[in-house]
């Protein structure tokens, strides 16, 4: 269950809420005044009205439900892999030995990086891009399974052995249980690196979805069209990530 | 929570004088090349408490963790009934001086009492009452819900005291484990340690820089001295049973034992 | 873990070392040819190629270039309304929404409307890495500032410091290290980003030249300028480190908690 906040952060709230408003009353005002261009900076009513019949009418629905799937199946796809290989790797310190340094010299490298790589294998095509958005998603939550596991309290294993426990029981009720908040961790970072490749992979490839109906917008100058389709990009990277820290609250609910 | 009853003339707590539970037999230590004990040649008599004193870095967790089987000596046995220890026993309750670090985090008190229960393959029908028992014991009925994190220092230390009782243990190992409690909280510990190892006749071994608090508990105790760890004397307490923290440690022969297990104590830190 | 951490760890060169060999190893041995793919030798000749005719240095400018200049830019922007929103709380909590609203934007859903705006070249890509660099640097700081040391502001306050000398002398010398570490991350992000606009559509620097070498059909070209890039993320990275621990020493090495 959800604890509601207190009535005095309600306030601050709804005070913060309204301090909002006055900025797209700010953005009103700026557009009316055509202080800049209308083919720059659309007015909210414009933009809300894109934003209403692209959803209910025109294509903004399906796009958004592509740039979506791809983002979740991505991102499944490297959570799995990321936490199986992140634990066998984390409980053994050979396997870290061999791998950590090879792991700390390919994270600065940018997943999108792998993009004309993985162009030049899988062409422009959904595949290339689920492939990018699992290979960059991979990278986090490997990183992060590792260290999750590598940092498990030496105590719980002495523990562990006084009590006779197996193996795969020290794995599954010390080890896993112990890393979940940096698994969990890693993950959000996880999607937001999922989104992020999905449009970029949606714009290089030309395949249907947000990414490339913004980039058809700005491409036609129909600003409003693509400030539309940005604020849905933000809804997504807003509601995905509120999902995640809500469930990590919830399976983290013994922290301090 | 259990305290003593009123002091009476009591023996000595019987114990079973017959082949010892615990002994060490000329062991030497080395880690990485260091030699941490040297000579230790003890035996620890069943339903014996006894308390190990010694200055920090004497080698006295070392010592505990030859007694657990989680190392194994250098030189010499480490035998328990007889037989060589080879590696850790269930039977065997090992209580931690860091309570945090032992306890899971993610799980209740009821769930960490659990653990113990699952390791020993307890009848899952019948875990729910044990629990409820054991956690009635160290008088955590009201926290089963609790989190580690939601206890008080004294509180995490019970529950881990509950969950090596749920091993069934025949020995206890002890290190330090009121070190990081207030003395308040420390003495009422002290006294349901005391209950317990009377009541379950557990063998049990303390280790303590508290030179009172190791006569206060024991039926033995040893003084340390380091570098390499050995053993320098021993002394036999013969204060009546039950013990109580106000008549006991007023006792002259407690009085006694103080002055000579702090001389020891002092001339082994020049 | 034995005390020898002095030591170098031999182990972690196997992989690495391995796959190259392997790879060499299996290219020639099958005398395979690829428009896709290419030996690392191919590629060690690519590379130098690009070295000594000047492509390479003009890529690596013109990216670093642009990550700086935007990173300079949402660093200064991101700072002083991180300090603003650290020390006045009220201002924080009335900025709540708005921020919440705004950071979970993708900066590569900007690139549009930076289109639109700049058309192709310097300013687009740095208004983008601008906007990525901004965010992280505006989080942490604020967090910095508000999380000094309550019982310093104290101190400051027994001694007679009035408001502005407390924020100078005691909040913004505490707040530091962490401020770095910010920069830090920014920074790597800054990079990260300036890629991944080249590569999606700005027609400069090292991820456009990869994308232009794919197209091409110049593989070997292609890889040894992903293996460059790695390279200069690596490397910048560990200047940074090492900045970091000259400035602030080893103390002040905090893991960045997510």
């Amino acid at each position: 269950m959800i604890a509601l906040p207190s009535l005095q952060r309600m306030c601050w709230l709804l005070a913060s809420f309204g301090v909002g408003l006055l900025f797209v009353l700010l953005w009103y005002v700026i557009a009316q005044a055509k202080l800049v261009s209308p083919v720059f900076l659309p007015g909210p009513g414009r933009t809300f009205d894109a934003l209403y019949y692209g959803l209910v009418e025109g294509d903004l629905a399906t796009n958004t439900l592509a740039t979506v799937e791809r983002m979740v199946y991505g991102w499944l796809l490297a959570s799995i892999a990321g936490i199986a290989i992140g634990a066998m790797i984390g409980v053994s310190q050979t396997a870290r030995a061999y791998v950590e340094p090879t792991l700390e010299f390919l994270r600065p490298l940018p997943a999108s990086a792998m993009m004309p790589v993985a162009i030049a294998l899988l062409g422009l095509s959904d595949a290339m891009v689920l492939a990018v958005i699992a290979f960059g998603a991979l990278w986090p939550m490997l990183l992060a399974t590792v260290h999750g596991f590598a940092a498990v309290e030496p105590r719980l294993y002495q523990v562990s052995r006084a009590l006779g426990l197996s193996h795969a029981e020290v794995v599954r009720k010390i080890a896993l249980p112990s890393a979940m908040p940096d698994i969990l961790s890693g993950m959000r970072v996880g999607l937001t690196i999922a989104l992020i490749l999905a449009v970029v992979g949606e714009m290089l490839a030309s395949r249907p979805g947000l990414g490339q109906a913004i980039l058809l917008a700005a491409r036609a100058f129909q600003s409003a069209d693509l400030y539309a389709g940005v604020i849905l990009l933000g809804i997504i990277g807003y509601v995905s990530n509120l999902a995640l820290s809500l469930t990590e609250q919830r399976l983290l609910r013994w922290r301090v | 929570m259990i305290m003593a009853s009123r002091q009476e003339t009591v023996p000595v707590r019987e114990a079973d004088s017959a082949a010892p539970l615990i002994a060490f037999e000329n062991v030497d230590l080395s880690l990485g090349g260091r030699p941490i004990l040297a000579g230790i040649d003890v035996s620890i008599r069943k339903g014996e408490f006894l308390s190990v004193v010694g200055p920090s870095g004497c080698g006295k967790t070392s010592l505990l963790n030859l007694a657990a089987g989680l190392l194994m000596p250098s030189k010499g046995r480490v035998a328990y009934a007889g037989k060589p220890v080879t590696g850790p026993r269930q039977d065997i309750a090992i209580v931690f001086q860091d309570y945090g670090k032992a306890l899971l985090p993610w799980r209740t008190a009821s769930g960490n009492i659990a653990l113990a229960l699952e390791a020993i393959s307890y009848p899952k029908e019948k875990r729910g009452a044990r629990i409820a028992e054991l956690l009635a014991l160290i008088g955590l009925s009201q926290h089963a819900d609790k989190f580690p994190s939601q206890l008080s220092g004294g509180m995490q230390q019970r529950l881990q005291i509950a969950r090596c009782l749920a091993q069934d243990p025949k020995v206890l190992l002890m290190d330090e484990p009121f070190g990081a409690l207030d003395a308040m909280t420390r003495q009422a510990l002290q006294d349901e340690v005391l209950a317990i190892a009377a009541r379950t006749g557990a063998t049990v071994l303390f280790i303590t820089h508290d030179l009172e608090e190791a006569i206060y508990l024991g039926d033995r105790v040893i003084a340390m001295r380091p570098n390499p760890g050995r053993f320098d004397i021993s002394f036999d307490i013969a204060l009546p049973r039950p013990r109580d923290q106000l008549t006991t440690r007023e006792c002259p022969e407690f009085l006694k034992l103080r002055r000579e297990l702090f001389d020891v104590i002092k001339e082994v830190e020049h | 873990m034995s005390g020898d951490t002095q030591r170098f760890d031999w182990r972690g060169l196997v992989i690495p070392v391995g796959c190259v060999v392997a790879a060499e190893g299996a290219a020639r041995v099958t005398g395979w040819q690829s428009d896709m793919l290419a030996p690392p030798s191919s590629i060690a000749v690519a590379f130098w190629t690009a070295a000594l005719d000047g492509t390479l240095v003009k890529a690596t400018a013109a990216t670093l270039a642009t990550s700086l200049a935007g990173l300079a830019i949402g660093a200064v922007l991101g700072l002083l309304v991180g300090i603003l929103l650290g020390l006045v709380r009220s201002l924080d909590r009335l900025m709540e929404f708005s921020i919440e609203a705004f950071r979970p934007v993708p900066a590569v859903a900007l690139i549009p409307i930076a289109l639109l705006v700049f058309g192709f070249g310097f300013r687009m890509e740095i208004a983008i890495v601008a906007f990525a660099a901004f965010w992280p640097i505006l989080i942490l700081t604020r967090a910095a500032v508000a999380g000094v040391e309550p019982r310093l502001i104290q101190v400051g306050r027994a001694l007679g410091f009035g408001a502005a000398a407390r924020v100078w002398k005691i909040v913004l010398p505490a707040a530091l290290p962490r401020i770095f570490v910010a920069f830090r991350l920014a920074a790597g992000i800054a990079l990260i980003v300036a890629v991944t606009v080249e590569i999606a559509a700005n027609p400069l620097g090292l991820g456009y030249n990869m994308i232009l070498a794919q197209q091409t059909m110049r593989p070997e070209l292609m890889l040894a300028l992903l293996v460059w890039l790695g390279f200069v993320g690596w490397s910048l990275n560990r200047l940074l480190l090492w900045s970091q621990k000259s400035l602030f020493g080893p103390a002040a090495l905090i893991r960045i908690e997510r």
